[in-house]
């Protein structure tokens, strides 16, 4: 068996049950009906499209509306469930980004399957692909922003071709039109042209640079502006704050609380803390009794970081030009993850993190092929320490890996639940009057309630002290 | 990324056997390199091999935490609305007791009770809401059963619909107040019968 094959194997057989984990969750009532019913109303593109544009002050997502109505349509012309249809999206979303994550890590030699077997259990444990799986549009906007800029990553590790820059624009337009998290492409693709990746061409760069000015000001000319503080509710030190009480407390001053969002991003994929902008760590030293699921994943991260940071010092010293191609995907995948950071200005999301939590594993999965390569220089000792350093390491993102379906699980009975509370008999008056939206509620409420999912209650109950937070 | 030619990260595999050490190490340096690569593997290869396990159950079997077979009390006291919902369109009967297992309600014994009889016992009112929406009828010596039951399982939210169903108003009616309920010779539904 060739290495390639038996790292795609390996994708695979931890990916499809995940698949199965990830289409039992029911379309969600949150963010997900209104789209919907909106999309229900509309038989045609353009006048959806022209729409859209001002269905929101904030938010300007018109391929979010488009891709709800070609799905609905999809269900109508094959006769499946509206549930069978979007979440099989989700799903396909979930094998693209395994796959795109497989082709950008290129793995040929046994040495490279040794570091995927370490850093694929990070991309899938790491707890922005659970809330990137998680996430509650109809479509999964943020898993298609991955999937675009993995794809941005894969070409540049190409020989530069022609139609390149077009390709880069077609996937930062697309990923643009769904959410703001799609400027994330824009910044894979000048990150990949800054560390000098051969595929990422200056035209490309600056073809994907005039794109997204050219979106900045169609925003600007439709006067829609971009949430600010008080937008949506974040956590400060131990404490979650509502959108209201954030306002109230940094509104006037809000440069501290900005510092402390992206500094608290970027601290959030390097060492699984804070989230959503809270550090349970501060909550356990005032408890006294550190919940078991935060010892795991700081643990992992902080292991898989110290590579990180052991590859940057000892392998980036000689400057871009002496850079190998290893060098060059790490160096774009941890600006890729700065950046990133930057984002959550506003206010903590694990989601607005998972194309940083992607590079992650990237960049792990150079650090540790690295590390594996200088066993030979290494003596006995120091190589026994790697081995179980990396075993130990390894052992805790698999745990984590395995939480996912755990999670997932506890989602999908969380989400059927929300249901129970649509069109409820006891609300009449609550119901949409209009026939339309009432009558692809009453279906997608009926669906949801008949499709069975598992209880917490017969899940093990260990698992809500290691794998939930 | 090993610098090469190769397109789209397939390209052509090491020609024979499972080497993990670099081209030119050879001897003690080569087995360290593989025996490290292999221990680093072992996490991974688990995790496969779990997931392998749990995707053939899927199939062929129950999978891993599949959905359980509950009764429509059940569903109700693992606060499962959803289930409980799917039940009754199903035809399960609101009003007829079922039996609900050891370690849900009661420790070391099953009980057989009514679904609003678990909502109270679950400390659901959003359960013990959805249930009288959907045909759960509860008379004057069940309403006190209920009301007595509650003051061993004290949750604000059913106090308030029971108390509001005893003082004969409607749900709107948020700010009744109804008289305790005398629980003198009342058996609680989760009471043990010997």
């Amino acid at each position: 068996m060739r290495p390639p094959i038996l790292a795609f194997l390996l994708a695979a057989l931890i990916t499809l049950p995940l698949a199965d984990s990830v289409f039992r969750i029911p379309i969600q009532v949150s963010d997900s009906l209104e789209a919907i019913v909106i999309a229900t109303k509309y038989s045609s593109f353009w006048p959806l499209l022209t729409d859209s544009v001002r269905f929101s002050t904030t938010t300007f997502r018109p391929m979010r509306y488009e891709q709800t109505r070609w799905l609905l349509q999809t269900a109508a012309a094959t006769g499946l469930t509206y549930n069978s249809v979007f979440r099989a999206v989700h799903v396909a979303l979930m094998l693209l980004l395994v796959l795109l994550f497989l082709l950008a890590i290129r793995v040929r030699r046994w040495i490279d399957v040794a570091a995927f077997t370490v850093a694929f259990p990070a991309l899938i444990g790491i707890h922005t692909f659970v809330a990137m799986l998680q996430e509650a549009y109809p479509v999964n906007h943020f898993a298609e922003v991955g999937v675009c800029a993995l794809a941005v990553v894969v070409l540049s590790q190409q020989r530069a071709r022609w139609f390149f820059p077009i390709v880069v624009c077609a996937l930062l337009a697309f990923a643009l039109s769904v959410v703001e998290s799609g400027a994330m492409v824009w910044v894979v693709a000048i990150c990949c042209a800054a560390a000098g990746m051969r595929g990422m061409t200056r035209s490309s760069a600056i073809a994907a640079t005039l794109l997204l000015g050219a979106y900045l000001l169609a925003r600007h000319a439709l006067e829609i502006s971009s949430p600010g503080i008080g937008g949506h509710g974040s956590g400060f030190g131990g404490t979650f704050y509502s959108p209201e009480e954030l306002k109230q407390r940094f509104g006037a001053h809000p440069l501290g609380f900005i510092a402390y969002n992206v500094a608290g991003g970027l601290a959030s994929l390097l060492f699984s803390e804070p989230r959503q902008g809270m550090y349970s760590l501060v909550i356990a030293w005032k408890t006294g009794a550190p919940h078991p699921v935060l010892l795991i994943n700081l643990a992992s991260s902080l292991a898989t970081t110290a590579l990180m940071v052991w590859y940057g010092v000892t392998h980036l010293r000689g400057g871009r030009a002496a850079w190998s191609d290893s060098d060059r995907l790490f160096v774009a995948a941890c600006a890729v993850m700065i950046v990133n950071a930057a984002l959550n200005a506003a206010y903590i999301k694990d989601e607005i993190m998972s194309v940083g939590g992607l590079f992650y594993a990237v960049a792990a999965y150079v650090a540790v092929r690295a590390l594996l390569e200088t066993i030979p220089r290494r003596g006995v000792v120091a190589s026994a320490l790697i081995a179980l350093l990396l075993m130990a390491d390894a052992g805790l993102w698999a745990f984590r890996a395995a939480g996912v379906h755990y999670v997932l699980r506890y989602d999908a009975f969380k989400t059927r639940n929300d249901w129970v509370e649509v069109l409820r008999p006891d609300k009449r008056d609550d119901w949409p009057t209009d026939p339309q939206e009432l009558a692809i509620t009453r279906r997608i409420r009926n669906e949801v309630v008949l499709r069975r999912v598992a209880s917490p209650s017969f899940m093990p109950r260990w698992g809500d002290r290691y794998w939930v937070e | 990324m090993q610098d090469g030619k190769a397109g789209f990260g397939l390209p052509r595999a090491e020609p024979r056997g499972i080497r993990l050490a670099p081209s030119g190490v050879e001897g003690d340096s080569a087995i360290r390199v593989t025996l490290v690569g292999v221990m680093a593997a072992v996490p991974c290869v688990a995790l496969a091999a779990m997931s392998a396990w749990w995707g053939a159950g899927g199939w062929f079997g129950r999978g891993l935490w599949p959905p359980d077979q509950v009764t429509l009390a059940e569903a109700i006291a693992t606060r499962n609305n959803a289930e409980a919902l799917r039940l009754i369109t199903l035809g399960a009967n609101p009003n007829q007791p079922s039996r609900v297992r050891d370690g849900l309600l009661t420790s070391g014994y099953d009980v057989v009770i009514m679904p609003v009889e678990a909502a109270v016992g679950a400390q659901r009112a959003d359960s013990l809401r959805m249930l009288l929406a959907n045909g759960a009828a509860v008379d004057d010596r069940e309403l006190r059963v209920l009301r007595c039951y509650e003051r061993t399982r004290r949750d604000s939210g059913v106090r308030e619909i029971l108390d509001m169903r005893a003082a004969g108003l409607s749900d709107e009616a948020r700010s009744a107040k109804a008289e305790p309920p005398d629980c003198s010779g009342v058996r609680l539904p989760v009471d043990r019968v010997e």
